[in-house]
Formats: structure tokens, sequence, C-alpha cells
């Protein structure tokens, strides 16, 4: 995968389909330790022991469609490739945490992308789902988006409107640009 | 053959204007994982990679290769048109495939 963007709306995507209602994504940087992580926490189905000891096997899916689930073993791949690791905690019927950090400064970390397409791509494909982003630099300042508390602000007005959903990719693109500009050598500021 | 006249032969879009143009091409030389690509290309080579962030930019000045070349019409990001510029590396977008680059440039520059 060419970016984490990608890689995040896969983990996404097992947190869907794991029938989680609540998506927490936590994206840090930690410019001392030269750390770039990501954390998602989902309430869904969670993983049995033995399941999650599986999990980076590629043939390891519960998947019925097909017969190899990728999603996690490429992600830790590129984790690991620039010097930094994934983990996942789950616990079945809570939900699960998978986390991964990155060497910010590796040649071959991956650059975040676009990850204000990833979370409206999620929002739109799941009106009903309530998903947070939260971005994070040692500097200081933080950033915080919440679907329920948009909704909640707009009413009877759906958050899959055109205009709400170009204010949120800009809030969104804003928020990574003053967190992480300066930071991470692919956002420009 | 020169930067300039190969991507006139293979009609490569120019994605840095005139920049390093000029250089001479040695060879060909194709892989994405940059920390490899940074111990294995050769000075003069072309360079084909799916990767677009900036870090090309560096691996591209570290190893002196003659140019980058993305495949499959990939969008390059500003900031990395912007710092190959500012270091006289062409960046060049092509609308074939890896493969289908390589074919070509096997006619046009042999082994
Ligand atoms: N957030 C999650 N909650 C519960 N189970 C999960 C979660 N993420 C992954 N899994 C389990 O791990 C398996 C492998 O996931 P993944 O590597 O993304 O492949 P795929 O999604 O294609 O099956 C999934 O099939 C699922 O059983
Ligand atoms: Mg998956």
């Amino acid at each position: 995968m060419r970016d984490l963007s990608l890689h995040l709306m896969d983990i996404l995507q097992n947190s869907i389909a794991a029938k989680a209602s609540k998506i927490s994504v936590f994206i840090y940087t930690d410019t001392v330790q030269d750390e770039l992580r990501i954390v998602v926490e989902d309430n869904g189905m969670g993983m049995e022991p033995e399941q999650l000891d599986l999990v980076a096997d590629p043939f390891a899916t519960s998947r019925s469609s097909r017969e190899v689930g990728l999603g996690i073993p490429l992600f830790k791949a590129s984790a690991e490739r620039a010097s930094g690791c994934l983990t996942i905690e789950s616990m079945k019927g809570k939900g699960t945490i998978v986390t991964a950090t990155f060497k910010i400064s590796h040649i071959d970390r991956l650059p975040l992308g676009n990850v204000a397409e990833t979370m409206v791509h999620v929002i739109l494909s799941n009106p009903q789902l309530e998903v947070e982003l939260t971005l994070h630099d040692s500097r200081d300042g933080s950033f915080h988006f919440s679907s329920a508390y948009i909704n909640e602000m707009l009413g009877e007005v759906s958050i899959s409107d055109y205009e709400i959903i170009t204010w949120i990719r800009d809030y969104i693109d804003e928020g990574i640009k003053s967190n992480f500009g300066g930071v991470l050598n692919e956002i420009d500021y | 053959m020169k930067v300039k006249e190969f991507a006139e032969k293979l009609e490569l879009k120019r994605l840095t204007g005139e920049s390093g143009l000029d250089k001479e091409i040695t060879g060909v030389y194709a892989c994405d994982l940059l920390s490899w690509v940074m111990s294995h290309a050769v000075k003069g080579n072309i360079w084909i990679t799916v990767i677009t962030n900036i870090n090309i930019v560096a691996v591209a000045v570290l190893t002196e290769v003659s140019c980058i070349i993305v495949p499959e019409g990939l969008k390059v990001e500003n900031v990395t048109i912007k710092k190959a510029q500012q270091q006289g590396i062409a960046i060049l977008s092509s609308s074939m495939d890896t493969y289908g680059i390589c074919c070509r440039a096997y006619t046009l520059l042999g082994k």
C-alpha cells in the first residue's frame, strides 16, 4: 500500500465488519522519540486469544468470501519496514485496539496520505457509526473530531449532506496540516 | 541518450518542467522499497517507482539516478515536485505500467 490512509481504511473496515458502533482513531507524532503512532480503537465483537494469535497470518482470515486476509499483515509489514511495530489488543465482546508505530524519519515510512478522505468515506458509507479522530503532536496542540458531536449540532440535518461532508473534509485537512506540518515531511503547510 | 530525448520518445509527461532533462541515461532500475533502491540503483539509471512521497527525491539525489518515472499515470504530490525542481531532478509520468516502460526502454537503450 502506498500510504497510511489506505491502511487505515482497511483497519476501519475490520472494525465495521466486527459490528462496532463506535470507532476512535488517534494519530500521534512525537518528534523527540521520532515516532508516529496510529491507534484504532473499536467496541466491536473483539477476538478470542487464539484468533488474536493468528491475525497477522494472511491465511487466517474469518472472511468467507476469500481465503486470504491481508489488511493486518500488510499494515504490520509497513510498520516494521519503518522500524516500528504493530500490536493488537482485543477482548471478545468488548472490542479491539490496533496500534501501529513508525519511525518518522525512516526512508521507507509511508506518507500519511489522505486521512480526511478515508474518514469521510467511512462516515458516508456508515451514517449510524460514531467516528472520532484525534490528532496530536508532542510539541503542543491537538485536534479532535467527533461525528456524534456533529450529529448533535446538526439536529435534523444529515451528516451526509454535501456541504457538511465538504466542511468535515476541510476541517480534518486543516487539523492534519496544523498538527503535523513541519513534523511529517510529506505535509504541505 | 539524455533524459530529454528519452522523455520525448516515450511521450512522458514532465511533471517538473525543464528540471534535470540534461542528464545522461545509463540503464533502468525498477523498485519501490526505497531503502533497497538506495543501495542498489546505479548512477545514471532511470528509476521507475510507484512511490511518490518526498523521500523519492532524497533517494534520487543520493543515488544520482538520471530521473524518476512514475508509471500508470500516478499523481505526484506538490511537495515532492517542488523539492525535485529545487534539486534538479526530473520526475516524469507515464500511462504505461512498469513492465511497459521497461520494454520500451529496452528497445531504445538495449541490454
Ligand atoms: N477490529 C477487529 N475486530 C474483530 N476482529 C477483527 C478485527 N480486525 C481484524 N479482525 C479479525 O482478523 C481477521 C484478519 O483481518 P485482516 O487481516 O484485515 O483480513 P480480512 O479483513 O481480509 O479478513 C479478520 O477476518 C477478523 O476475523
Ligand atoms: Mg481487513
